[in-house]
């Protein structure tokens, strides 16, 4: 009976075929869904389940599209058959293709969705993915790993696995796993490192997507690690200062030479932490030493830098509790607060500074926020002295009071023994 | 004992003369150091305007050369005050809306900028590249007489 | 010539002037015509038994009355009373007007010190029973004034146009909003408007240093005529055994100095040491912080409205809430005539509801976990 109202049905429809050809206007009835649905077999079923909240499926495509066969045939050999390009679960190797036969193709992607790319099949032949799969390694991501095959979801949606929110997660899945990447001579640890880092912080803490996450340094389809020459110019996408100074700074050809990978010898891949002043001292995070011998002409330029930008922070802390002592017993500290600002941003540019390499850059630029942090300090001091100002002259009152209280007690007292002894 | 306490006159401070004495004097000293604050809250103080929304900055009209921009303290926050190039005055909101850094005016390319992570702001405040999600607050300015008012918005 | 001195006052010669009495002192005498009022002062006398301690409070919430009155004409001559401008004028006088910071310091502790006196004041009035009759009248002018000292709070609480006292206003003027029948239009009524601005602000101000001023006047008027008619009253357990009194003048008012001296001290002190916060200027259009909350004062009915169900019987339980609230006041109120013959059983009812209000008190001041400090 069923059947039977599928048929009618579908002769009202436009008749369609294999899914090797363009497409044409969606059929009323996806027979595939209907039957692998009510089957209830744990391989079969979810698929077509999870299809039917797919972007595919509500742009009209339906599964013999990837799938091939034919969709209006109830009987499962007819329905499964190869030579209406039925292709039963895609293999990996295949998959990349499989995809790109649509999105690779600009006038069928004009259709549906004209700002989309269309060069992601090309980009991912370049990438790390890509080669391998062409070279027979199936334990690399493809397509379907990443976007998903039946519920796929379009990337802005908080849903798919490769939404700003998820990817890095989505990445871990492989690159967190110790044995499989052992066998492709990778580390497994760089989300884990990551999620300790700044940019983690930024953006799962403070919500701040500007941060980057995994695709943001190495790309989406073709993901490749950056060269060690290039870093320097990935990391000053966003951090162009540094990026720009580290150029013209005296690091910049030599470490080209030595083949050292820019900003991530200092700074780390993917644990890149708050970066400290102690980076240029010569302790346990000392990053200037590990190339620099002691006393050398480099780390004595360490050593420099970094007891100007301490002292900076050392002065701009001392007003800070100045102010907040002051605050706390009721003075009006704007002032004081405001040039306080205008001190910490001296303190950063100091910082942006040391990427030059020179320690008179640092110092020009850490002489100006000490005046304006002295300043505040001074600022400071002068509150607090009206605060004890404030404090003597209410002991001189409350003195006073007490002379007077003692006053009165006195005449009391002296009152009381006039009155029990009566004048005769 | 009474004899001498009620004696007027009696040649020496009587004790009871003595403590009248001191509690005039102390009550006295006590409400002079009532009346000194009261007497001194009654004159008022050099800036005699409270600094309400609006704040008169320390800047002359015809110091700020055109095409020009600077950071001032606005209510002890900083504010970029502006001028184009036909002499007109416009104030924005100075802390970055990214993280927090003093955006500053690039002539070069008569736009706002925060060097911090490279966000760009154009003259009315919008953000239009970089990290920053939300745009500067204009504020209001106007001069008066020969100086300068900021007012917020 | 002769005429003029002929012409002299009709009245009889002034008396003549006593011994060591000034010539300043006889001259005012003479035109004041104070010698009645001198002689009543004279003779008033203060029962010195058990509980003559408590006769001072009254005279302390008299005299941080009149601190207030003073602080506050002298906050008038800076305060500005528009949502622009009443919070910068208010941190003007806190940071650039000399000695702003200790004339608003004042007022502020000042306030929650005179109203702690006042519910002193009342409360050992009630339990030393100085309500029995005569002194009915006496009693209910005194709750008035425990009324108009808390409408002075709440008011004054505005002014200052901050965040935690825009909300805890907005809250405050929500409450009698509950009252059945005239309620939305007594809130419409105090907020001059449907919600809390810059009108409300102008209005609070008028009835802060106006109008409430202009009734306690009268009623405070009323209130220590009454208490001199009838004199101190003495509690029934001491009345036998009080043999000995002092004078009013001088000796109970130097008493009074003393503690009155102590109480300006103190909040010299508290200006000093812990100046009254300024917080942040209202804005009408962010949320309201966590942990908004009245004054302490307030505190009991604040939390006890918490408590309440939605509904009761179908009636909302806000309004039950505040309905039971005006019973307390009518109660209050009527307590001369509730315990006429001065019985234990009041005393015992009084002590449930002070249990009560401290114990509402106490948990409104708990923090709430994961609330900020407002």
């Amino acid at each position: 009976m069923r059947g039977f109202v599928v048929l009618l049905l579908l002769s009202l429809a436009t008749p369609e075929a294999g899914g090797q050809a363009p497409p044409k206007p969606p059929p009323a009835i996806n027979g595939c869904v209907d039957c692998h649905t009510a089957l209830e077999d744990p391989r079969i079923t979810p698929p077509a389940k999870l299809f039917a909240d797919d972007v595919h499926a509500k742009a009209g495509f339906t599964c013999v599209f990837c799938h091939g066969g034919d969709g209006r045939q109830e009987d499962q050999e007819k329905a499964h058959d190869p030579a209406k390009g039925f292709i039963g679960k895609p293999k990996p190797r295949e998959i990349p293709e499989l995809c790109g036969k649509c999105h690779s193709d600009a006038a069928l992607m004009k259709q549906y969705d004209p700002s989309q790319r269309i060069d992601q099949l090309a980009e991912y032949r370049t990438s790390g993915h890509g080669k391998a799969l062409a070279r027979g390694d199936t334990t690399v991501a493809e397509c379907a790993n990443c976007h998903g095959a039946h519920g796929i979801q379009p990337v802005k949606d908080s849903r798919s696995p490769v939404s700003p929110t998820k990817i890095a997660q989505t990445c871990n899945h492989c690159h967190g796993n110790a044995a499989l990447m052992a066998a492709h001579q990778l580390p497994s640890d760089p989300y884990e490192k990551w999620s300790r880092s700044v940019h983690y912080r930024a953006r799962v803490e403070k919500a701040d997507l500007s941060a980057p996450t995994c695709n943001s340094c190495h790309g989406n389809h073709g993901a490749v690690p950056p060269e060690v020459g290039s870093v320097a110019n990935v990391c000053g996408t966003c951090h162009v200062t540094f990026a720009d100074q580290f150029k013209l700074s005296p690091h910049w050809e030599p470490f080209k030479e030595m083949g050292l990978p820019g900003c991530v010898a200092c700074h780390e891949n993917h644990e890149i932490v708050k970066p400290t002043e102690a980076f240029l001292a010569d302790g346990a995070e000392s990053k200037c030493s590990s190339c620099h011998e002691a006393d050398s002409k480099g780390a004595r330029a360490a050593a420099e830098m970094h007891s100007d930008l301490v002292g900076l922070d050392r002065e701009i802390r001392r007003a800070t509790q100045l102010a907040d002592r002051a605050a706390e017993a009721g003075m009006e500290v704007s002032k004081v607060r405001f040039d306080l600002v205008a001190a910490t941003n001296a303190l950063t540019k100091a910082r942006a500074d040391v990427h030059l390499f020179r320690p008179s850059a640092v110092h020009a630029a850490v002489a100006e926020g000490l005046k304006v942090a002295r300043g505040a300090a001074t600022g400071g001091e002068a509150r607090l002295k009206e605060r004890d100002f404030r404090r003597r002259g209410l002991f001189i009152s409350l003195g006073l009071i007490l002379l007077s209280i003692a006053a009165l007690v006195v005449r009391i007292r002296e009152r009381e023994r006039s009155t029990r002894e009566p004048a005769e | 004992m009474e004899a001498t306490a009620r004696e007027p006159g009696s040649g020496g401070v009587t004790r009871r003369s003595w403590a009248s004495w001191l509690l005039g004097t102390s009550l006295g000293a006590t409400l002079f150091a009532f009346l000194y604050p009261v007497l001194n809250y009654l004159v008022p103080p050099a800036s005699s305007e409270p600094s309400l929304s609006e704040f008169e900055l320390d800047l002359k009209a015809a110091d700020v050369p055109p095409s020009s921009g600077r950071i001032v303290p606005v209510g002890g926050k900083p504010v970029l005050l502006l001028k184009n190039a036909a002499g007109e005055l416009s104030a924005l909101t100075a802390t970055c809306t990214h993280l927090d850094c003093t955006v500053q005016y690039r002539a070069d390319r008569t736009d706002v900028w925060c060097a911090c992570h490279n966000g760009t702001y154009d003259l009315k405040g919008r953000n239009i590249s970089g990290p920053p999600p939300r745009p500067l607050t204009p504020l209001e300015v106007y001069v008066r007489g020969e100086k300068i008012v900021v007012k917020r918005a | 010539m002769s005429e003029a001195k002929r012409s002299s006052s009709s009245a009889p010669d002034p008396a003549p002037r006593a011994p060591g009495e000034s010539r300043l002192h006889a001259w005012a005498r003479d035109r004041l015509g104070w010698d009645d009022l001198a002689h009543l002062a004279a003779k008033k006398r203060v029962p010195v038994h058990r509980y003559t301690i408590f006769y001072y409070l009254g005279g302390m919430a008299l005299f941080l009355f009149l601190v207030q009155v003073a602080t506050g004409i002298l906050l008038l001559l800076y305060y500005r009373p528009s949502a622009a401008e009443a919070f910068e004028s208010v941190q003007y006088m806190m940071a650039d007007v000399p000695f702003g910071w200790l004339i608003r310091s004042i007022h502020s502790w000042g306030a929650n010190l005179f109203v702690g006196v006042v519910f002193a004041h009342l409360i050992s009035v009630f339990f030393l029973k100085a309500y029995l009759a005569p002194r009915e009248m006496t009693w209910v002018t005194g709750v008035l004034l425990l009324f108009l000292a808390l409408g002075f709070g709440f008011s004054g609480y505005l002014l200052p146009w901050n965040t935690l006292a825009f909300f805890a206003t907005k809250v405050g003027t929500d409450v009698p909003a509950q009252i059945p029948v005239i309620g939305h239009l007594l809130s419409r009524i105090m907020r001059g408007g449907s919600d809390v601005s810059g009108a409300t602000l102008s209005r609070f101000y008028g009835i802060h240093v106006a109008i409430l001023p202009a009734i306690s006047t009268l009623i405070l008027g009323a209130h220590l005529l009454l208490v001199q008619r009838h004199g101190m009253s003495v509690p029934r357990s001491v009345e036998g055994k009080t043999r000995r009194s002092i004078s009013f003048v001088p000796d109970f008012l130097m008493r009074d100095m003393v503690g009155w001296l102590a109480a300006v001290g103190l909040l010299a002190a508290l200006a000093a040491f812990f100046p009254w916060e300024l917080g942040v200027k209202a804005d009408p259009f962010a949320p309201a912080p966590a942990g908004i909350r009245p004054e302490w004062y307030f505190l009991w009915m604040f939390q006890g409205l918490k408590y309440l169900p939605a509904k009761i019987f179908g009636i909302p339980g806000e309004t039950l809430g505040v309905l039971f609230f005006g019973a307390l006041g009518a109660g209050l109120l009527a307590v001369p005539w509730l315990d006429p013959r001065g019985k234990r059983g009041i005393v015992v009812a009084a002590l449930v509801v002070l249990a009560a209000a401290a114990i509402l008190t106490v948990l409104a001041l708990l923090p709430v976990p994961g609330e900020a400090k407002p």
